[in-house]
């Protein structure tokens, strides 16, 4: 069962990363158009940094949940290594379970910031972009990374459940 | 309980989380939240949630941090450390310890295209340590060269931390990336001179190389004039005011491709997993930022910054003991934290503290970045000591972490000199005028 949420967690981070590599490198080559178009011919892009914000927007949330598989997150680890098996596995346990709490929260308010954007027909200050889509996409993104977390937490449970970290 | 009491509980939370390994982005956000609910309410909270995340993501400001991250990735990708290396070698291999004097210079003209320490350490460490292996060259002393060197990614521009912090107080990046020009240069020439001295004393542990002809030199210069141009665009136009940070980076993302595809090093597959690779670095710099919005929101409440601004302004002792004190704290604290994760927490406590005492904002940069460099090759959390333990298994990490030891006493005297003199870090920012 958990790995085949494994596989699914895989599959869904990978392409969801590819899609925020899209954005970011739509971010370079937009912005050096921008300025070789702004400082040669004094014809810059139209709208040029709406469209970056909200391409960040989508190539870091979609970067979230593979960012969080591959482990890249910067944390302080001199104290739980030094603990025997069994209660480090109960520390990853609570550790999994309050970050999950914090990405249920996360993903439920960008969808209900998203719906505020769509509701005031928010759009960004140059281009008039409407926002809402972008914050719906970014909640969106945040579903893999839950579903990240759960699979860590499960994995924890059961490590504590069957004593054999 | 008072919101100051709450501030301080919420601090030794932040703490406690940090102790059980809690992502640091992620703790800051936890704690920012719960104690930003527990001083005013539910609502407020779980908004100040999602509009500090979605607002930090789609910051226009802040994408420099990814442009300039995908700078070095796609440096990398393009070969330009390699020949980075290679042209250094050529010149200063055929003295003794040359390998590791070419090393430490390749780090810092890597350095000037990417802005990571362990991006720099991890990129010179894949290209150098075979090298030295080959030479007969002492594992402790290569090991170390390349961990401390890698050091100078922060230090001389582009550097994610001076970006960061420069977005975080509200300072000109293009002031604090040319702060970093004169002691980086300055930290470079100690690395050379302590490779000198540490091989003078022990030939056998840095082998002279075979001696290069002046064409090989020649021809190996030529393969970095490319880096060269990059960085005088990207940087050079960022001091001349011709470009945003911003403009800056992606002029120099786009241009490390130019040059990977016009070397043919650049194939799909490079590009593709250099950009994600930069991309997750950039999420995780991101998330960490976000992670800081929300616990500053939570600090600001709290009333603590601004307390311990007023009390440790009034404090019957001299202005240059307190800023040490706090310098001590990034020293003790870069022991056990990531620099840019460090910075990020505790710029909001301690930097109205350095404003109210009426320190320049530059120089403390620059002191923080040097700190920060102590931080990530000394035990426990030497992240470049990590990193080059991954890339050289075989050695021991006790020895890895005593080859850093004669580095760290140089970045001690260059962090004591720039204490004592601020000139050596904002002279250079003094000339630039925008």
């Amino acid at each position: 069962m958990l790995e085949k949420l494994d596989r699914f967690n895989e599959t869904v981070s990978r392409w969801a990363a590819s899609i925020g590599f899209a954005a970011v490198v739509f971010m370079v080559i937009l912005t050096s158009l921008d300025v070789a178009g702004s400082k040669l011919f004094l014809l810059p892009v139209p709208g040029s940094l709406d469209m970056v914000m909200l391409a960040q927007l989508i190539g870091i949330s979609f970067a979230a949940a593979m960012t969080l598989r591959q482990d890249r997150h910067v944390s302080v680890d001199f104290f739980v290594m030094l603990l025997p098996k069994r209660p480090r596995a109960v520390i990853d346990l609570v550790v999994q379970a309050l970050c999950l709490g914090l990405f249920l929260i996360i993903t439920w308010r960008l969808f209900d910031h998203g719906y505020y954007l769509q509701t005031g027909e928010e759009r960004t200050p140059t281009a008039a972009i409407p926002m809402a889509p972008f914050a719906y996409a970014a909640a969106l993104a945040m579903v893999p990374v839950c579903l990240v977390l759960l699979q860590q937490l499960l994995s924890a449970i059961l490590r504590v459940a069957r004593n054999d970290p | 309980m008072t919101p100051e009491t709450v501030g301080i509980v919420g601090i030794a939370a932040l703490l406690f989380l940090f102790l059980i390994k809690v992502p640091i982005a992620f703790a800051m956000a936890i704690v920012g939240f719960v104690g930003f609910a527990w001083l005013g309410d539910i609502d407020p909270a779980l908004s100040v949630l999602s509009q500090d995340l979605f607002d930090t993501f789609s910051s226009y400001p802040l994408s420099v941090i990814p442009m300039f991250i995908l700078m070095g990735s796609f440096a990398y990708a393009s070969g330009i450390s390699e020949r980075l290396f290679t042209a250094t070698y050529n010149w200063v291999g055929h003295l003794r310890g040359g390998l590791t004097i070419a090393t430490v210079l390749a780090c810092a003209g890597f350095a000037a295209i990417c802005g990571s320490t362990a991006a720099t350490a991890a990129t010179m460490g894949r290209i150098a340590l075979p090298e030295m292996k080959k030479y007969k060259y002492d594992d402790t002393l290569a090991t170390g060269t390349v961990a401390a060197a890698g050091t100078l990614g922060i230090l001389i521009p582009p550097s994610t931390v001076f970006i960061v912090y420069g977005i975080l107080v509200e300072e000109s990046i293009g002031k604090l990336f040319v702060a970093g020009i004169v002691p980086g240069i300055i930290l470079s020439l100690m690395f050379v001179a302590v490779v000198v001295i540490v091989c003078g004393r022990n030939p056998a542990l840095g082998p002279p190389g075979p001696a290069s002809t002046w064409r090989e030199k020649l021809n190996a210069t030529k393969g970095i004039i490319e880096a060269v141009i990059l960085f005088i665009l990207a940087i050079g136009g960022l001091m001349l005011g011709w470009f945003s940070p911003t403009q800056a980076g992606a002029i120099g993302a786009a241009g490390a491709i130019v040059i990977g595809l016009a070397r043919r090093k650049l194939t799909w597959k490079n590009f593709v997993e250099a950009g994600k690779d930069g991309l997750l670095t950039s999420c995780m710099v991101l998330f960490i930022i976000a992670g800081a919005i929300v616990f500053g929101h939570f600090m600001a409440v709290s009333k603590i910054p601004f307390l311990l601004a007023d009390w440790v302004g009034s404090l019957p002792i001299p202005k240059l003991a307190i800023v040490g004190v706090i310098l001590f704290i990034y020293f003790l604290g870069g022991f056990f934290m990531d620099s840019m994760a460090l910075i990020v927490v505790t710029i909001p406590i301690f930097f109205p503290v350095v404003q109210k005492l009426g320190f320049d904002p530059i120089w403390f940069g620059v002191m923080i970045v040097l700190l920060g460099e102590m931080g990530v090759i000394t035990p426990p959390v030497g992240v470049n000591v990590f990193v080059i333990k991954g890339i050289a298994p075989e050695v021991p990490l006790h020895l890895i972490f005593k080859g850093i030891f004669p580095f760290l006493y140089a970045l001690i005297l260059l962090a004591t000199a720039v204490l004592f003199f601020p000139q050596i870090a904002t002279w250079l920012p003094s000339l630039v005028k925008y």
